[in-house]
């Protein structure tokens, strides 16, 4: 069935190298590295086109499927976005949009937005891509239940997408579902809808736990020699505290989904309280609709940073690699990313302040909530201190890591307004809330895909994305990302509410009238600023310039692979082994202003290199 | 446990009167807390007595059913760290499910528009 | 396990032995198969469902108006004339003891490469387990009869069905999952495909007695979620 690849142990071969180069054995100790403890992995080459590229076993090619259903999710949600604008800057242009209409983009858009393209694009597209290439592995440890996972994924978004068709249409209780009006009547989609929505969390959590367990014992278990924790990439550090952070947080989804699956198919009452409805009452009773919240939000605090910890790592990689220096920190860049995600277990119900919860549960969750901008404040120190007189190349990579990490702090602030109780109670439910979260969770790590994409393509394609193209890109998303999300921070102040359908005629919100004019007009130039993208991936896979061998000259191992793309395996007949951390870049002393992570000491001996 | 542990590390196997006797241990612990309701203690007796078999048994399983007993500390920790999450978990709904109850009957009495 | 050799690696046993795997190059867990590893994370990950639904359940119950139906009434089982408290659900408790045992010792003739002896030891838990769920749907069904409903019950708050079906239902759909991968293996044993290394059907990974290890973590697991439902829905 499968074929072996060779068992070359590389431990002979690697060290008659550097013998012949040096022929001493002093040498020969500095670059030792003890043997492999772990036999070949035993993968599976597909032949025929559906094992090759449907039914792939290979994690670049699962990772590649999840990038672009996900990127086509996002679509999607884009265009949700683009109609919510358009209701919300000209109400009534577009005649078919009812409240309805408007209530169910709203709760698609967010669901897409977080679980379906952020989640699914950082550990889906590029923990498959990513993970074993740095670690230096020849694929997934589970390879087959790694496509099991992406064909799980695809079916989740399939039912999703399925919801739009259904009688009623899909859910519009708010990308939140609370109970109890999400299963009641007068919701939108409370039939179909919202059963569709529940059951494709669910084979999205059972789709991603298969992935994440992969991930995971990828990271832990079948790492290269000489590849220690410490001495792995921020990217695979973030990707791997976000999949922790996934396997332990969307149980609680799970849960949630399938107690509401029940009051709505089979009329419990885990969250449905006592309701009069038109002066009768309802069968249920007796439930508690705020352990939906609470259950909800165990897993929604860790989920944000499941998409913010990804981001956080590859975008340390990327300004490391286009400033030409070392991480400043790198082991407090990793206690950091470990500290956020072990904190983000305890500041959930943050988003709960007006929920009518326990009231003493507020100083607990202000407290845990400003505690955690310690560490994420580190890090943002230690990008700038790394960036502090580095050789930088302002190239489109870099545009979008500097545009994150000033989108990242500006969100990061107003994080701060709202973790505190008494600020938070007044800007509740409104654009400030909008503006917030879109800041730090939505454009901040969009930033990093984007920078992330034009950093990688030339791996995956074999050819440079075109860098004018790219900066039109970052410029028109940037500033008009700032158009769109500042102007909601003063909408927030004023009072304007989050969710509404329209404004109506409060005659106080008049300024508003203008400004979400001008906002929807922003909305629509950025939504069809990231068409610039596709249109440059589709230009570049044709005329493309070709990237050859590690164009960026970075360290870690996935731009040291045999071949460019790699093909499967990854690394030929050997494994690499790895000698230092991947952020040797202009190092005192050296031939080159990098050294790569396989090269050993004994090739460097008078150079000033980090010992790692 | 200690000397068990030594003469366990020489052999490939542990030996199977270890699963033997936490089998047993299991029965009787298990017949205890049955016994819990059937003398029908009641109070913060029963509870007390139920988590303390509960707890006993589960780490007898943990530890010797599942070797976590021999097994790196690595491992163990790692399982084991995020049971705090659990832990603060149980503690805040303990809370709050006291503080939902206080506020039905609240306002079942006084009223509440 | 404990007695393993690694070149050129120094076992510390202890919080220095855990520092010392941690900072280590390629595995943390020395010496820990993928897919026991694997099967450890997943079982942490299950823990956190099994979590979640016991503190709803906690939370529900706490929060309920309505009297909460005592369970030892509720289950108990009349035999010749005399009502025993919590009779079925004890009897439930000593077969999936009994079937955890087994299980550990088959694991253990798993290692020793007895053939026969795991292949038998595993085939009387798989039985332990169909036994435990045959008793589960006779308590279901009992209970139908008597009236509860998941979204009703005659003896109180309405949430003590939802959360009786719910819990022991997802526990029951682990058990079964189980017992029919513990058919599967036994079958796999007997037929001496991990003496073999004979390939799996799906998977193309080679057989190996680990995998008798890695289900046996999974099915302890079942039994431990059962000792914490029992304790917390039938006695509390």
């Amino acid at each position: 069935m499968s074929d072996e690849i060779d068992n070359k142990q590389s431990i002979q071969a690697q060290s008659s190298e550097t013998m012949n180069q040096y022929s001493g054995s002093a040498a020969a100790d500095i670059d030792y590295v003890r043997p492999a403890e772990i036999p070949e992995q035993d993968l599976y080459h597909g032949h025929s086109f559906i094992t090759k590229w449907v039914f792939c076993q290979d994690a670049k090619v699962i990772g590649v499927q999840y990038f672009l259903t996900a990127v086509f999710t996002g679509v999607v949600g884009l265009i949700l976005s683009w109609l919510m604008r358009l209701q919300l800057g000209f109400p009534g242009l577009a005649g078919f949009m009812t409240a309805e209409h408007y209530y169910q983009f709203v709760t698609m858009h967010g669901m897409i937005m977080v679980v379906y393209f952020l989640t699914a694009l950082f550990l889906g597209g590029f923990g498959n891509y990513l993970i074993p290439l740095m670690v230096g592995a020849r694929d997934m440890v589970f390879p087959y239940v790694n496509m099991i996972s992406f064909w799980m994924f695809f079916i989740a978004v399939a039912v999703l997408m399925a919801s739009f068709f259904v009688p009623g249409g899909p859910t519009g209780s708010g990308w939140t579902l609370y109970p109890p009006q999400a299963i009641l009547e007068g919701t939108p989609g409370s039939g179909m809808g919202i059963l569709l929505m529940l059951v494709s969390l669910s084979l999205f959590v059972i789709g991603f736990t298969m992935g994440g367990l992969n991930y995971l014992i990828t990271i832990l278990q079948a790492r290269t020699r000489g590849m220690t924790l410490m001495r792995m990439p921020l990217t695979v550090w973030g990707i791997f505290t976000a999949t922790v952070l996934a396997m332990l947080a969307f149980p609680a989804l799970l849960v949630s989904s399938i107690m509401m699956t029940l009051d709505k198919v089979l009329g419990t009452s885990f969250f449905m309280p006592t309701i009069l409805k038109a002066g009768e009452v309802l069968e249920y009773g007796g439930g508690s609709p705020i352990l939906f919240q609470h259950l909800f939000w165990f897993f929604g605090h860790p989920e944000v940073y499941i998409v913010a910890l990804p981001a956080f790592g590859i975008v340390s990689d990327l300004i490391s690699v286009h400033a030409r220096k070392n991480i400043f920190g790198y082991r407090m860049m990793v206690w950091a990313i470990v500290g956020i995600g072990a904190l983000s277990f305890f500041v959930w119900a943050h988003h709960m302040y007006v929920s009518g919860m326990n009231p003493w549960f507020g100083f607990f969750f202000a407290t845990t909530t400003l505690i955690i901008a310690v560490p994420t404040a580190m890090k943002v120190y230690n990008w700038i201190i790394t960036l502090w007189r580095g050789n930088i190349r302002i190239n489109t990579v870099m545009l979008w890591c500097l545009g994150f990490i000033v989108t990242f702090v500006n969100g990061g602030i107003t994080g701060i307004f709202l973790g505190n109780v008494s600020v938070d109670v007044p800007l509740s439910d409104t654009y400030f809330v909008v503006a917030h979260f879109h800041m730090v969770m939505g454009i901040a790590p969009l930033m990093v895909i984007m920078g992330a994409v034009y950093h990688w393509f030339p791996l995956v394609a074999g050819r440079m994305l075109h860098e004018g193209l790219g900066k039109w890109h970052f410029w028109i998303t940037f500033l008009g990302a700032y158009s769109i999300y500042f102007p909601m921070h003063y909408l927030g102040f004023i009072g304007v509410p989050r969710r509404y359908f329209e404004m109506y005629d409060s005659p106080y919100m008049t300024s508003a009238i203008g400004m979400n004019e001008f906002i929807s007009l922003a909305a629509f130039i950025v939504g069809a600023a990231q068409f610039i993208l596709i249109f440059n991936i589709i230009k570049t896979l044709k005329t493309g310039k070709p990237a050859g061998k590690n164009p960026w000259k970075a360290n870690s191992l996935e731009w040291h692979t045999s071949t460019v793309p790699p093909e499967h395996g990854n690394f030929g007949d050997r494994l690499p082994v790895v000698h230092r951390w991947p952020y040797d870049f202009s190092v005192p002393g050296a031939k080159e202003d990098f050294i790569p992570q396989t090269t050993p000491p004994s090739e460097v001996v008078h150079t000033e290199v980090e010992k790692t | 446990m200690e000397e068990i542990k030594k003469k366990e590390e020489q052999t490939t196997t542990h030996k199977i009167g270890i699963y033997l006797w936490i089998w047993g241990l299991l029965f009787v612990l298990s017949f205890f807390s049955y016994m819990v309701d059937w003398y029908e203690f009641q109070g913060l007796l029963r509870w007390s007595l139920i988590l303390f078999f509960m707890f006993l048994k589960a780490g007898l399983i943990m530890a010797f059913f599942m070797h976590l007993f021999w097994e790196r500390y690595a491992l163990v920790n790692v399982l084991l760290w995020p049971m705090t999450a659990i832990a603060c978990f149980i503690g805040l709904m303990a809370a709050e499910g006291k503080y939902t109850v206080f506020t039905r009957f609240f306002y079942f009495f006084v009223g509440g528009q | 396990m404990s007695e393993q050799k690694i070149a050129d690696y120094e076992f510390k046993p202890g919080f220095t032995g855990m520092a010392k795997d941690t900072g280590s190059d390629q595995t943390m867990f020395k010496g820990v198969h993928w897919g026991k590893a694997m099967m450890w994370i997943f079982l942490l990950s299950d823990t956190f469902v099994f979590s979640c639904f016991l503190i709803s359940y906690m939370k529900g119950r706490a929060s309920t108006t309505v009297e909460w139906p005592y369970p030892s009434e509720v289950f108990a089982l009349t035999v010749f004339g005399v009502s025993v408290p919590l009779l079925l659900i004890a009897i439930m408790t000593f077969v999936l003891i009994t079937s955890s045992g087994t299980m550990a010792l088959a694991v253990k003739y798993g290692y020793e490469k007895n053939r026969k002896m795991c292949g038998w030891l595993v085939l009387a838990t798989a039985i332990g387990g169909l036994t435990f769920v045959g008793m589960q749907a006779f308590e279901w069904s009992k209970l139908i009869h008597e009236g509860v409903r998941p979204w009703e019950n005659p003896f109180g708050a309405a949430q003590f069905g939802s959360y009786f079906f719910m819990i022991t239902g997802f526990h029951g759909t682990h058990v079964s999952i189980g017992v029919i991968f513990l058919f599967i293996y036994a079958y796999k044993v007997f037929a001496g495909h991990y003496d073999t290394q004979k390939r799996g059907w799906f998977t193309t990974m080679k057989g190996d007695y680990v995998e008798i290890e890695i289900l046996g973590l999974y099915w302890h697991f079942v039994d431990l979620v059962w000792v914490f439902i029992f304790a917390f829905f039938y006695l509390w």
